[in-house]
């Protein structure tokens, strides 16, 4: 097999001293499909950054087809014939699939190319989707389309712009089993039409299921490039973290006691008033966790929002200790110890420009402890933060350090530590590990287990449906707002079982609320 | 807080603007003056050359000061009020009208007493801009920037008809404050009045309100992040109301003081853009409570030195103007500072 890329010794020295790359090899064959995993600041996102002219290395050659490769941007690189699909979607919601994928591109027809060629556009992208077998279609608007097909505009965009090399960031982040199947069979057809495919992904099943090859990066570091045939998860996830990590949670199984928290038909509707919630009943217990499963975007930010006092209720009730949590105020529910580790650390969970100490104290610079008078006591909150950093490993130069200065990771202990910090009798955890590397993903699940162990009651939201199934006692699952099915997590439940509800596919005959 | 790096960075862009307005007008200078030297020598040197003149300086960084401050509370709360002029006619006019209607009344009693309706009728006068923004989304530039002019005009109104001195002739003000009310000068011959020192004591209380206690903490966390703030059970729109309104009553104290220390009574106009400089203090002071007194300072140098400037040369003390509007254009062209932190944080956050 030719070889089609070759990155040697590639450094990445930012000028404040950040060595992001420290000698990284990568070597890609013409057509396969090359897995590159490793944790968060591992130097992926660097090394693709560089590969796709974004950053310039400090030192190390690139090569593109046997010749030397110097890239001033990304344009470069895509006339060499590499495209990059984003884990972020970078599309237009109000304009159709086709103007998505021509965007920069337009085909000009008619005297002084004055006007755009759209039904040769529509043509060329019809030819594509036949191709590839990347089902869209091209003249609905992007924002009526599911998450799964969004993906596939992203892929035809840089089909369309001629790549043969495609680094796909972490694809199957925001995606269902069934679409994260699609996807699969959409990659195998792109190699058949002799596509090479950079796949960057931190869920090892997956690189087992479909790469080739497999390059392990660590601490800005190749580590090893493997044959993906010859290896299994176990070892690259030491590689890859550099000691053995456990892959499911270690627990007992659950010993549920009283209800904590008992929702009744609970209804909410958004900003338009179109109903998000719709008769939600939900029964979570001392020393359980219940997990939601369902693809976002079905109601889980709303259900969090709604029973933390963020959203209102349109109808029913939230009985925590038998005391309604609607119509109460964040700052009460709060104070009745409640935990509420949000899904968006960067927006809701953090103020990113102020210090981890004035983070960590946002749940407690009322309480007395903490205040002389009007005063907040300034050297009580630095201590607490320090003990706070130190139990939950939050490694940062100093309390007095911006939150916007750490990794993901850490800064989602910070949220974690802050939340767990009251000792609470209900955790609301949404997306808890959510892009954060393994190491802190152990850590933040053990915690978890742990105040479920201690009688506290957690309920816990996630797109990632094995982290629900791996942590949860029980699984409701939403969609469209409605929770279609609650089951017990024991060894017979699937994800594909799960992912159909999801999908609303399935549904659960409903069995009538308890009055 | 913000990590020595960073307010090292502000710092020096800070200084490096008011560096290059400097020398934009020292451009000018050359250009148009026939002894350049001269010129450019009673601008810097002249206001420090002797007590009166630093008394001057001293007596116009006074309502900077207050308004600067103001404007660095509601800024800080992510509040972008205009409405510091407004606020200071609301509050002096209030201030006076109990320093007139209240004769024969201990000093003791009566001056503490001007000062609380001073800030109370700037305070009221904010709230106004800030509950229509917390309740009904209205936006607080428009909202301020329109309810400066009812202040000013109503105001006027007043002192034109209702509340002028009979003896006052063709000037519009009221009668003059009983002596012992005015605020008399620090040492005898300085030329400085006692304004300086509440000034100084209000950059320590705000600074204590800002960095210390827990309204502050909850104004600052607003102003940041009001998403982060409200998922901490934080009462955003109350907390906006209280910015504007501490805003409000600085802004009333700047109006009372100006009058109790300079005019001697309330006179029409006689701010004449106070509350708008206090923007520009704001600006350069990048909120931060020590930085108002630094930039207040500095602009009132300018300004005497501007002064000074023409009497001991040819050259007009518009170029303060010049200077000035240098400073607002290099200061508030935000995007520098910007781009001088994202290139630092990138820096900083690069290793992913």
């Amino acid at each position: 097999m030719t070889i089609l890329l070759e990155m040697k010794e590639i450094h990445k020295v930012y000028p404040n001293g950040t060595a992001a790359n420290r000698g990284i090899d990568l070597t890609v064959r013409e057509g396969e499909i090359h897995a590159l995993v490793g944790e968060n600041g591992a130097g992926k996102s660097t090394l693709m950054k560089i590969l796709f002219g974004l950053e310039a290395p400090t030192s190390g050659t690139i090569a593109y087809r046997g010749s030397p490769l110097k890239l001033q941007g990304p344009r470069d690189a895509i006339r060499q014939g590499m495209g990059m699909v984003h884990q972020h979607f970078m599309l237009a919601p109000s304009l159709t699939v086709a103007e998505n994928i021509v965007l920069g591109d337009e085909l000009r027809r008619g005297p002084l190319s004055m006007f755009r060629d759209q039904l040769k556009e529509q043509d060329e992208i019809r030819k594509l989707i036949e191709t590839y077998g990347l089902k869209v279609d091209p003249l609905e608007k992007v924002e009526h389309i599911p998450v799964g097909q969004k993906q596939r505009v992203e892929i035809l965009k840089v089909l369309y712009r001629g790549a043969k090399l495609i680094i796909l960031d972490e694809p199957t982040a925001v995606l269902t089993p069934q679409e994260t199947d699609e996807l699969f069979h959409s990659i195998k057809a792109l190699i058949g039409q002799g596509h090479t495919i950079i796949f960057i992904t931190h869920k090892l099943r997956e690189v087992m299921e479909i790469s080739d090859r497999v390059t392990v990066l660590r601490a800005g570091k190749t580590i090893a490039t493997l044959e993906t045939k010859n290896t299994n998860q176990e070892e690259i996830s030491r590689l890859m973290v550099g000691r053995d990590v456990l892959f499911s949670v270690e627990k007992r199984p659950a010993e549920p006691k009283d209800t904590v928290l008992s929702v009744r038909r609970l209804n909410a509707v958004n900003e338009k008033g179109a109903p998000v919630l719709r008769d939600v009943s939900l029964e979570i217990r001392q020393g359980e966790i219940l997990g939601i499963a369902g693809v976002e975007g079905n109601g889980q930010t709303e259900l969090v929002e709604v029973l933390t006092g963020l959203h209102p209720a349109s109808s029913g009730e939230a009985l925590y200790f038998g005391e309604n949590l609607i119509g109460k105020s964040v700052a009460e529910i709060r104070a009745m110890k409640v935990g509420h580790v949000p899904e968006d650390r960067q927006t809701s969970g953090a103020c990113l420009t102020s210090s981890i100490a004035e983070n960590l104290i946002l749940d407690h610079y009322r309480n007395p402890e903490f205040t002389w008078g009007p005063f907040i006591h300034k050297k009580k909150m630095k201590e607490f933060a320090k003990v706070m950093m130190q139990l939950f490993d939050v490694r940062a130069a100093s309390e007095e350090a911006m939150a916007g200065s750490l990794s993901g990771g850490n800064l989602q202990k910070v949220v974690i530590a802050r939340e767990l910090s009251k000792n609470p009798k209900l955790l609301i955890a949404s997306q808890p590990t959510r892009g954060v590397d393994i190491g802190a993903i152990e850590f933040i699940h053990r915690e978890i287990v742990k105040r479920r162990d201690g009688g506290a009651a957690v309920l816990l939201v996630s797109a990632e449906l094995s982290e629900v199934m791996s942590l949860s006692d029980r699984i409701a699952v939403i969609y469209n707002g409605e929770i279609v099915a609650v089951l017990d997590n024991d060894e017979s439940l699937t994800e594909q079982e799960i992912g159909y509800y999801m999908l609303g596919v399935k549904k659960q005959q409903k069995e009538v609320a308890a009055p | 807080m913000k990590t020595s790096k960073t307010l090292y960075l502000d710092i020096t862009g800070i200084v490096l603007a008011a560096l290059i307005a400097l020398v934009c007008g020292f451009a000018v200078i050359l250009v148009t003056s026939s002894d350049p030297l001269a010129a450019i020598k009673s601008l810097l040197v002249d206001p420090l050359s002797n007590w009166f003149n630093v008394g001057t300086i001293l007596n116009k960084a006074v309502p900077l000061i207050f308004t600067g401050l103001a404007l660095s509370v509601a800024f800080q709360s992510g509040v972008f009020s205009m409405g510091a002029e407004g606020q200071l006619y609301v509050g002096g006019f209030l201030g006076s009208l109990i320093a007139i209607s209240l004769p024969g009344l201990s000093p003791w009693i009566h001056l503490p007493l001007i000062f609380v309706c001073a800030m109370i009728g700037g305070a009221l006068f904010g709230a106004i801009p800030g509950y229509l923004k917390a309740y009904l989304n209205a936006n607080e530039i428009v909202t301020t920037l329109m309810l400066n002019f009812v202040a000013t005009l109503g105001t006027s109104y007043f002192v034109n008809n209702v509340f002028k001195d009979p003896s006052s002739g063709g000037y519009a003000r009221m009668e003059f404050f009983e002596k012992d009310l005015l605020l008399g000068k620090i040492i005898p011959g300085f030329s400085a009045h006692a304004g300086i020192l509440i000034a100084i004591l209000a950059v320590v209380v705000v600074h204590l309100l800002m960095y210390k206690t827990k309204l502050g903490y909850e104004l600052r966390l607003v102003g940041k992040n009001s998403q982060f703030a409200a998922y901490g059970g934080i009462k955003t729109k109350r907390v906006i109301i209280y910015s504007i309104m501490i805003g409000g009553a600085l802004a009333g104290l700047a109006g009372i003081v100006e009058i109790l220390g300079v005019h001697g009574t309330y006179k029409d106009n006689f701010s004449n853009g106070l509350g708008f400089d206090g923007i520009i203090i704001a600006l350069l002071a990048r909120n931060n409570p020590i930085g108002v007194l630094v930039a207040a300072l500095f602009y009132a140098y300018i300004q005497v030195g501007a002064q000074t400037m023409q009497m001991g040369s040819d050259m007009p003390r518009e170029l303060a103007v010049i200077i000035q509007v240098m400073l607002v254009l290099l200061v508030s062209a935000q995007a520098i500072f910007t781009y001088l932190k994202q290139r630092y944080a990138k820096d900083q956050k690069a290793v992913k």
